[in-house]
C-alpha cells in the first residue's frame, strides 16, 4: 500500500502540492488527472523520491520514502516508472535496457535477465526487435519498451508519468492495450493520464488534482456521474471531450 | 628575396655535434609526441573527474572543480608553465625547491612541462565533458535512479556513455591542441619539435626548411589524431541516431 499524508512541497516560493492525502491499496489502478500545472506529475514523482517533499509523509509497503536511511535505490527497484518521454537509453540495444538494471541492481545472472527480458518483450509484442536499437523504434514501440523494462525489475508497483502524451494518435491506442493487460493481471498501477476514455475502461479509482490540492478521490462510477461531479471537474471533463472532437 | 633552400643541410653533420640535423628534428619530433601523448592521458583521467564533479549536486567537489576550470582555463598556458618551472621551487620548503633545481635538467623540464600542460588540458577537457553531460535531457537521468541505480551507476552506465560520445568532437580539437600548446616547453629549455627546428635554424642558417619540417610534422601528427578520432567516433555511433 502506498499511503500519502498531507504531502507539501514548493519550488522556491511556488507551492506545488498543497497538503495532499491518499491511500493506495494492492491491486489497484488508480488514475490522477487534472489541469496542466495541477501537481499530477510531481505527486507521482515523489512516490519513488525523484522529487524530494518538504512536509508530510509518503511510504511505501510500510517504508519511509521521506526517511533519511530509506534505502532509495531498494525502494525505486520496486516501483516501476514509465515516463512521457520513454527514456530508454539509446546507446544501449532494447534487450539491454531491460537487462542492464536487473543485472547491476537485482544481481541476476545474465542469462537470467537476457530471459526475462526476452519473456517482457514476447509480452508487449517486441520480441522480434530485441537486437535492435530505441531509436530504430516508433514512438509506441519505444512506451512499450518502456514498460517492459520496468516490469523486469519485478515491481510492486507501477508508476505512468502520462505515458501516451508523447504519441502520435495512432500510436496511443498499443501502449493502453499493454496497459489494460496489465491491469488486468492485477499490477497495482497509478496512472497520470489525460486519456478519459482509457480512465473509464481501467481505472478502479480517479483522483482528481487541481492547484496542488487533492479535491476529488472516488470510484470510477462516482466520478463519471455526472450527478455526483463537481462543477470544476463537469467542466474539466467536458473540455477534455472538446479536445477529442476538434481536430 | 634571394633565398638559397636546400633540403639536403638536413642530412649533414649538425654544427652541435648531435649528428646530423634532421636526427635532431627527429628527436624533437619524438619529444612532441612523447610529452603530448602523456599529458593528454593525464588529462583526460583528472579532466573526467573534473567535469563528472562540476555536474554533482552542490557539495565541495563541485566547488573545488568549478574553481580549478576557472584558474586553469583563463589564465595563459605560458604563465602556468614559468609559475611551475620558476615559482614553485622558490615557494616550496628549501630542501624540496632544492632537490628540484639539483636534478637532471631534461628531467625536471620533463616533468615541469607534463605537470603545467596536464592540468592546463584537464580543465578543457572538464568543461567539454560538462557540457556532453549537461546536453543530455535530465530524464536519462531520472530514468537511471527510477530504475534503482545509485549515483555513480547511473553516470557509469547512463550518463557517461552518452554524454561521451556527444563529447568525442571538441575532444578531438582538443587532442590536436595538446600537440601544438606543447611547444611552450622550448621556453624553459625543453627541446621539442619547435625548440629543435629554431635550434637547426640558427645552426645551419635554413630557417625555411628548419620550420617547414615542423610545420610538416605538426600537420602529420593533426591528421593522424583526427583519423583516429574519427575511427572512434563511427564506431561508437548511436544506431538510429540521425546523423549530424
Amino acid at each position: 500500500m502506498i499511503v500519502l499524508d498531507n504531502v507539501r512541497k514548493w519550488y522556491g516560493t511556488t507551492p506545488v502540492l498543497n497538503g495532499c492525502s491518499a491511500r493506495i491499496a494492492a491491486g489497484e489502478t488508480t488514475v490522477i488527472c487534472g489541469p496542466s500545472g495541477s501537481g499530477k506529475s510531481t505527486l507521482l514523482r515523489c512516490i519513488n523520491a525523484l522529487e524530494s517533499i518538504q512536509q508530510g509523509s509518503i511510504s511505501v509497503d510500510g517504508v519511509e520514502v521521506t526517511a533519511p536511511k530509506t534505502d532509495l535505490c531498494a525502494l525505486r527497484a520496486r516501483v516501476g516508472m514509465v515516463f512521457q518521454s520513454f527514456e530508454l537509453f539509446p546507446h544501449l540495444s532494447v534487450i539491454e535496457n531491460l537487462a542492464l538494471a536487473q543485472i547491476k541492481v537485482l544481481r541476476r545472472a545474465r542469462t537470467a535477465a537476457r530471459d526475462r527480458a526476452l519473456a517482457l518483450l514476447d509480452r508487449v509484442g517486441l520480441a522480434a526487435h530485441a537486437e535492435k536499437y530505441p531509436l530504430q523504434l516508433s514512438g509506441g514501440q519505444q512506451q512499450r519498451v518502456a514498460i517492459a523494462r520496468a516490469l523486469a525489475m519485478d515491481p510492486r508497483y507501477m508508476l505512468f508519468d502520462e505515458p501516451t502524451s508523447a504519441l502520435d494518435p495512432e500510436m496511443v491506442g498499443e501502449v493502453l492495450a499493454v496497459m489494460r493487460q496489465l491491469a488486468m493481471d492485477g499490477m497495482t498501477m497509478v496512472i497520470v493520464t489525460h486519456e478519459m476514455e482509457f480512465a473509464r475502461q481501467v481505472a478502479h479509482r480517479m483522483i482528481f488534482m487541481d492547484q496542488g490540492q487533492i479535491t476529488a478521490d472516488c470510484g470510477k462510477q462516482a466520478f463519471f456521474d455526472p450527478a455526483q461531479q463537481s462543477e470544476r471537474i463537469r467542466a474539466f471533463l467536458g473540455g477534455m471531450a472538446q479536445r477529442r472532437i476538434t481536430p | 628575396m634571394n633565398y638559397d633552400w636546400s633540403w639536403r643541410f638536413l642530412f649533414g653533420p649538425s654544427l652541435t655535434g648531435e649528428g646530423s640535423y634532421v636526427v635532431m628534428l627527429m628527436h624533437g619530433f619524438g619529444w612532441t609526441i612523447l610529452i603530448s601523448l602523456t599529458a593528454w592521458l593525464i588529462a583526460l583521467a583528472f579532466g573526467i573527474a573534473l567535469g563528472v564533479a562540476r555536474t554533482l549536486p552542490r557539495g565541495v567537489l563541485r566547488r573545488f572543480a568549478t574553481l580549478y576550470v576557472h584558474l586553469f582555463r583563463n589564465t595563459p598556458l605560458l604563465v602556468q608553465l614559468f609559475l611551475w618551472y620558476f615559482v614553485l621551487p622558490e615557494w616550496l620548503p628549501k630542501a624540496w625547491g632544492d632537490t628540484l633545481k639539483s636534478m637532471n635538467l631534461v628531467l625536471n623540464q620533463v616533468l615541469t612541462v607534463l605537470l603545467c600542460l596536464s592540468l592546463y588540458t584537464a580543465a578543457k577537457v572538464a568543461e567539454h565533458v560538462r557540457a556532453g553531460i549537461a546536453s543530455l535531457p535530465a530524464g536519462q537521468y531520472r530514468a537511471a535512479q527510477a530504475l534503482g541505480f545509485g549515483v555513480i551507476a547511473s553516470y557509469r552506465h547512463v550518463v557517461l556513455p552518452q554524454a561521451f560520445r556527444i563529447a568525442l568532437p571538441p575532444l578531438t580539437s582538443e587532442l590536436m591542441n595538446v600537440f601544438k600548446n606543447s611547444a611552450v616547453a622550448m621556453t624553459i629549455g625543453l627541446m621539442e619539435l619547435t625548440g629543435t627546428s629554431r635550434q637547426v635554424s640558427e645552426f645551419s642558417g635554413h630557417p625555411f626548411e628548419a620550420f617547414a619540417f615542423a610545420t610538416l610534422g605538426y600537420m602529420l601528427i593533426a591528421l593522424v589524431a583526427a583519423r583516429v578520432m574519427r575511427v572512434i567516433e563511427a564506431r561508437s555511433r548511436i544506431s538510429g541516431a540521425t546523423q549530424t
